[in-house]
């Protein structure tokens, strides 16, 4: 069984990208692309292996949900990826995320470091 | 006394004419006066009996010849003229002495002195010379009583006439010369005084009407205008201080700067860059602050005082110019550059998404020609993602909102992190890229690592554009203690040395062609430099057309926990 990669990202292109570059790596993906809905996913459901999460989004920012995830014991395993396209709000909340990553986020970036993050399954 | 002056006065156009006319009046009132007093003792004594009208009919007789005789001088004197009236008196004394003796003592005797008065009061009444007139006719009188009594003229008599008549000549003349001396004297006083009160008149009258000149252009200035003298007391403000800073004129004239900026309506930080200001000798050329909801743009110069070639400082202009207008059109293009750049971001990640996955074939294997064609779009996708990131900081230097954020920094990995993004640039376009650190620089700094990246990049990106061939070298030297700096040293083109001095301007390349050969809006160094300011270092440039061009910034070690910078 794959691991769950919950990517939250409200632009569809991106969040496509970014599934595409998790995939290969052989992540299973769940895609959320509002924060309101992210907040609700997030209470119930299968806890993510690895959460990609925008700072920018409708209803309820990214900063929220970190926060809230932060004080969640259920997250104290999940590995948490940022992503923003201001470097001064990446580098603001780079202590409560394992990695910041600043947009424009590179497919090869993403499918690397996730591919090291992912553990090897027999 | 006044009517005793009217009563001797004459006028007369000339002043020595009235002067001897005065004087002839004075003589007359005083032989007039002696003749009435002895007239009236004569007719005492008749009348007292005391003598006889026998022995003094004559003498009371004579007086009044001589009082009607003044009188009637006096009044051709008056009336008609003070030369005839003053030749008549004279004749009349010369006559009258003449007849005053028995002509044995006349012409010989006891009363030859007496024609000595006439001779003398004519070079005075008359004129100089005449004394020598008086002096002929008495010798004639008393020559013709010395042969009608058959003796021999008076020789020495005569001899001395001349002589008393010379010595009043010269008396006369030198008392005339020197009397007209001071009358011209007193003209040219005159005239000088009057052209001095002409030309004070003329000058004040030139100072009222430049003062009101003034007045009238500083009160249709649309800045507003108060100047402090060397203490910083307001001593004048023009209306338009009224309108802009809301505070009447007579509440800011005489007030002190420190009591103006104490005004409700003034920014905290708008009124520690005034206190600046004042403090300050060096200030920048303007500063914005907030009063009363208006964006105020703030300039103050010096007032030296140029005479004595002393240069001392005697004051402050300052010039409050309304920008409400424009901070807000300026907000707002930031603002709003902001947004587009930021909303055309996610766009252009998604495209180079996109040409990396069909660049690593997600979706199936790919011939070289088109993971060439994917390799170009991403290449131009970058390049445009580089150019919207000039365009965000500009727009955020220009709103202020431009911070640096202070850590630490380690020089080595600033490098790495460089060779990490450009060697890749450097290599397509086979050029070298190399760099060097001083051994003696720290090894970690204080400073924004994030904008000194920025700094790197963006001279290592401009040296990389204009350099077709050879190398492009990177150093980070400590030349002294309290500094460090960076070297980037290229051997492309070079800049022209006219152009040297535009080359940090906002959207500026050394020529047209530039542009389009080698793309960019010409921000990179023009954010460089503004970076560079804000961390309170120092930029330079050499350069060479034709062997290449080296940019030398110097930082301080130490540089303030949080600068936010404001575009003046």
């Amino acid at each position: 069984m794959s691991e769950l990669a919950l990517i939250i990202e409200d632009d569809e292109d991106l969040a496509n990208i970014f599934a595409e570059a998790l995939r290969g790596v052989g992540f299973e993906v769940e895609h959320v692309a509002d924060g309101k809905i992210a907040e609700e996913r997030l209470i119930s459901g299968t806890v993510p292996f690895l959460i990609l999460l925008d700072m920018h989004l409708p209803h309820v920012s990214g900063g929220e949900l970190l926060t809230k995830m932060k004080q969640d014991e259920r997250f104290a395993n999940t590995i948490m990826i940022l992503t923003t396209a201001d470097a001064r709000m990446g580098e603001a909340y780079s202590d409560q995320a394992d990695f910041v990553m600043i947009k424009p986020i590179s497919f090869v970036q993403l499918r690397d470091l996730t591919s090291r993050l992912k553990p090897k399954n027999q | 006394m006044r009517f005793l002056n009217r009563f001797l006065t004459v006028s007369s156009a000339d002043p020595d004419d009235t002067r001897r006319s005065r004087l002839l009046n004075i003589l007359l009132a005083g032989i007039g006066i002696l003749s009435l007093l002895a007239l009236a003792i004569f007719l005492a004594m008749i009348f007292f009996k005391l003598t006889t009208w026998e022995n003094s009919g004559l003498l009371v007789i004579g007086s009044i010849i001589t009082v009607v005789g003044m009188l009637v001088i006096y009044l051709i004197n008056i009336f008609w003229s003070e030369r005839i009236a003053a030749t008549i008196f004279l004749g009349f004394l010369t006559f009258g002495f003449a007849f005053s003796d028995t002509p044995e003592q006349v012409a010989g005797g006891r009363s030859l002195f007496v024609f000595a008065i006439p001779i003398i009061m004519a070079s005075i009444l008359l004129a100089p010379l005449s004394s020598f007139v008086f002096s002929t006719i008495s010798s004639i009188i008393i020559s013709v009583i010395a042969l009608s009594i058959d003796s021999i003229p008076n020789i020495p008599a005569i001899f001395g006439f001349f002589v008393i008549a010379l010595v009043s000549w010269l008396s006369a003349r030198s008392l005339e010369q020197a009397l007209k001396e001071l009358r011209d004297i007193n003209v040219n006083l005159d005239k000088v005084v009057v052209e001095r009160t002409q030309a004070l008149a003329e000058s004040l009258a030139r100072e009222r009407i430049e003062a009101g000149r003034h007045q009238a252009i500083l009160n249709s200035i649309a800045d507003g205008v108060i100047v402090f003298d060397k203490n910083w007391n307001a001593i004048l403000a023009n209306p338009a201080v009224k309108s802009m800073l809301e505070i009447p004129i007579e509440q800011v004239e005489g007030k002190n700067f420190r009591e103006l900026i104490q005004q409700p309506g003034l920014s905290p930080r708008g009124r520690g860059l005034l206190y600046a200001m004042m403090e300050h000798e060096t200030q920048p050329p303007s500063f914005r602050i907030e009063w009363n909801g208006r964006t105020l743009s703030v300039s103050a110069a010096q007032v030296y005082d140029m005479r004595n070639d002393t240069n001392v400082n005697i004051g402050t202009v300052a010039v409050f110019r309304d920008f409400t207008r424009e901070a807000e059109v300026e907000k707002l293009k930031s603002t709003f550059v902001a947004i587009v750049s930021h909303e055309l971001r996610t766009p252009l990640n998604a495209i180079l998404g996109y040409s990396e996955m069909f660049k690593e074939a997600v979706y199936g294997p790919m011939n070289e020609k088109q993971v060439n064609m994917a390799e170009r779009i991403m290449k131009n996708t970058t390049r445009l993602l580089g150019l919207i990131n000039d365009l965000l900081d500009q727009a955020q230097m220009e709103a202020g909102k431009l911070t640096i954020q202070m850590g630490t920094v380690k020089p080595s990995e600033l490098l790495e992190a460089l060779h990490g993004l450009m060697d890749k640039t450097a290599a397509d376009k086979n050029i070298r890229l190399t760099s060097e650190i001083d051994p003696n620089l720290p090894d970690t700094l204080n400073g924004d690592a994030a904008r000194l990246q920025q700094i790197l990049v963006n001279l290592v990106n401009n040296a990389i554009k204009f350099t077709d061939q050879g190398s492009i070298r990177v150093r980070l030297f400590h030349p002294d203690e309290n500094r460090w700096g960076i070297v980037v040293s290229d051997t492309g083109t070079g800049i022209p040395q006219s152009e040297l001095p535009h080359i940090f301007d906002t959207f500026r390349q050394v020529d047209g062609a530039a542009t389009r050969v080698h793309g960019g809006f010409g921000l990179g160094l023009s954010i460089v430099k503004q970076l560079v300011n804000i961390m309170n270092g120092e930029i330079e440039v050499q350069s060479l057309v034709g062997e290449g061009t080296t940019f030398i910034i110097t930082l301080p070690l130490a540089i303030p926990e949080q600068v936010v910078v404001k575009r003046s």
